[in-house]
């Protein structure tokens, strides 16, 4: 009895992780990993002018890594989904403008991420007979649909203006960044664990060879089904967070399809399909966008100096930043796996 | 080991693509515990037989009994998991993952909240060391030799435990010790009590190792004996090369 409890006291937080992920993380990475965790967790310490900043880039972590899960592995190739966080964001938003100003947000958030999951289903059927470009345009329309839909129906939309019946989670930045971190960081350690785990497997198997999938005994429609399920649920939740981020619901910030290429880019940039990627992405290129180039460069500039970054970034890595780094953490720890 | 006689039955399939009739009202059936060749020349109908088994394409007509159940139409890992497992022709492993990964993926539950689960590292060498793969998990398959992805093929078959297992060429592009080898692993999995169908056109190579020999051409089954009857049945000469078997 004592000898297990102290077998277990001694086991390393390295052991701990890696039974968890299934990751063989050698020293250097889990150094690197530890460092940037409590970077990230004291930025209102170190430095409270980006608190804002890392405040709304935790909430395009969600959207990256709930990407990731499903386009990442699978290579059914999403490029609408902001849709799934724009319709959970207008949820929250229709509810409140139409229904009732004061409706409580422990109602608002879980029928914002009920509709999110109708919207990853409405996505997830015609990839059952749609893949390659044909189910990316698919997705890609949905999003074109649905920001015309906003201006259409201006009459419950508010149309370009949005609406602002949204309640602000709260106007002191630095507790805007935690209640925007814990979730990220939770769901991001959730579909870290999917990805690692047999299930991720799979969806990655299915990216390459569906058929091979399938003789596998393994039953790939469903697979992909709950896949979309795993991303819709937190894109859901990130939709839901962003408008009561903002207080104010509107095409530009939430639905148009930039907001779903940039999803991708994020996601293209870290490493697809590695999850911990897109969150280093988001990071990344949030900060670049909103802090670095706002701070030289006029609102045009900044996006033109963001996707030249992209590009260049694409073109020299073309595996993710973050996988590259990885790579190179494992070769300085010694290791000769990929 | 199966329950029943014949572990796989065939009745009366047709697959028509268009206007060409590619299997013509074929019925025969698999015994328990026996190697079975099935041959013919080549386009003589064999690969999409075994198409319409796994339900790659669906049957015309007729119907595939798997263990005297009628599974016609079920979905490939419906029939998976009902104790057939197939090694096509072609090999198509998962590229990007290593050996251990390919064979893990066919030992996983077929479940999406299946987060833990299938074969653990000492089962996966246990799967490899039945075809001699054991020694190359950690490698990738697209830097293999030929021979070590076929052998990647059938591991990753039997890792789904078949009570029958059709291998659709095995020979092919093989030399001739490693055909050696390979037809000693398939009596081996006989042993075990797995059922055998083994494909091929070239009948030489199969007479010493099957135990019956079903002979299919233009889709239709001309021949069902011992490989001694065949090889002395005048209608399967003049379908293969003009008597020259």
């Amino acid at each position: 009895m004592s000898e297990s409890v102290t077998a277990v006291e001694e086991e390393s937080s390295e052991n701990v992780l890696g039974r968890v992920f299934n990751a063989e993380a050698n020293r250097y990475q889990m150094g690197f990993l530890a460092v940037a965790f409590l970077g990230l967790i004291t930025v209102p310490m170190w430095n409270p002018g980006w608190t804002y900043v890392f405040a709304f880039a935790n909430i395009w972590v969600i959207f990256a890594v709930s990407w990731d899960i499903i386009s990442g592995h699978t290579n059914y190739i999403s490029f609408g989904h902001s849709f799934l966080s724009g319709l959970a964001a207008y949820t929250t938003a229709l509810l409140t403008f139409n229904v009732d100003p004061n409706m409580s947000i422990y109602i608002t958030f879980p029928v914002s991420v009920a509709v999110a999951v109708v919207a990853g289903l409405a996505f997830a059927l015609p990839s059952l007979r749609l893949s390659g470009p044909y189910f990316s345009l698919l997705t890609f329309v949905s999003v074109l649909i649905a920001t015309k839909a906003v201006y259409i129906f201006s009459g419950y939309t508010n149309g370009e203006m949005g609406i602002s019946t949204v309640s602000v989670l709260t106007f002191d930045n630095t507790e805007m960044f935690y209640l925007t971190l814990v979730p990220a960081l939770l769901i991001a350690a959730i579909l870290l664990y999917i990805s690692r785990s047999n299930v991720g497997l799979v969806l990655k198997a299915i990216g390459q060879n569906e058929r091979a999938v399938e003789s596998a005994g393994l039953d790939t429609t469903r697979f992909k089904l709950w896949g979309f399920i795993y991303s819709a649920i937190p894109m859901g939740v990130g939709g839901a967070l962003l408008a009561h981020f903002f207080g104010n619901v509107e095409p530009i910030a939430f639905l148009i399809v930039d907001r779903s290429i940039e999803m991708i880019a994020i996601a293209a940039v870290g490493g697809m399909g590695t999850i911990l990627g897109p969150v280093g992405g988001a990071y990344l290129l949030i900060f670049l966008r909103d802090e670095l180039f706002r701070a030289f460069l006029g609102p045009n500039a900044r996006w033109v100096a963001l996707w030249s970054v992209v590009l260049i970034l694409l073109v020299t890595s073309p595996d993710g930043l973050f996988t590259r780094f990885w790579r190179l953490l494992d070769r300085l720890g010694g290791g000769g796996s990929e | 080991m199966s329950t029943t006689d014949t572990p796989l039955r065939i009745d009366g399939l047709s697959k028509h693509f268009g206007g060409l009739t590619a299997v013509d009202d074929l019925s025969f059936e698999v015994r328990d515990g026996e190697i079975l060749g099935f041959i013919g020349p080549n386009g003589a109908g064999k690969s999409t037989v075994f198409n319409c088994i796994m339900s790659v394409y669906g049957a015309s007509e007729g119907a595939v009994y798997l263990n005297d159940e009628d599974v016609t139409g079920w979905d490939t890992h419906e029939i998976v998991n009902h104790g057939l497992a197939r090694v096509s022709q072609e090999s198509n492993p998962i590229d990007t993952m290593s050996v251990e990964d390919n064979i893990r993926l066919f030992t996983l539950p077929n479940s999406p909240f299946a987060f833990t689960g299938g074969a653990d590292h000492e089962e996966i060498v246990s799967i490899a060391d039945r075809v001699e793969l054991a020694d190359k998990l950690g490698e990738m398959p697209g830097s293999m030799p030929h021979a070590d992805v076929r052998r990647l093929e059938i591991a990753k078959a039997i890792a789904t435990d078949p009570d029958i297992l059709l291998l659709d060429e095995p020979f092919a592009g093989l030399n001739q010790a490693e055909i050696r080898d390979l037809s000693e692993e398939i009596r081996e999995f006989r042993e075990e009590g797995m059922t055998l169908v083994v494909v091929d056109h070239n009948m030489k190579g199969l007479m010493a190792l099957v135990d019956r020999v079903i002979v299919l051409n233009e889709g239709r089954k001309i021949a069902d004996g011992t490989p001694e009857e065949i090889a002395d049945d005048e209608q399967v000469q003049r379908a293969y090369l003009a008597g020259a078997v």
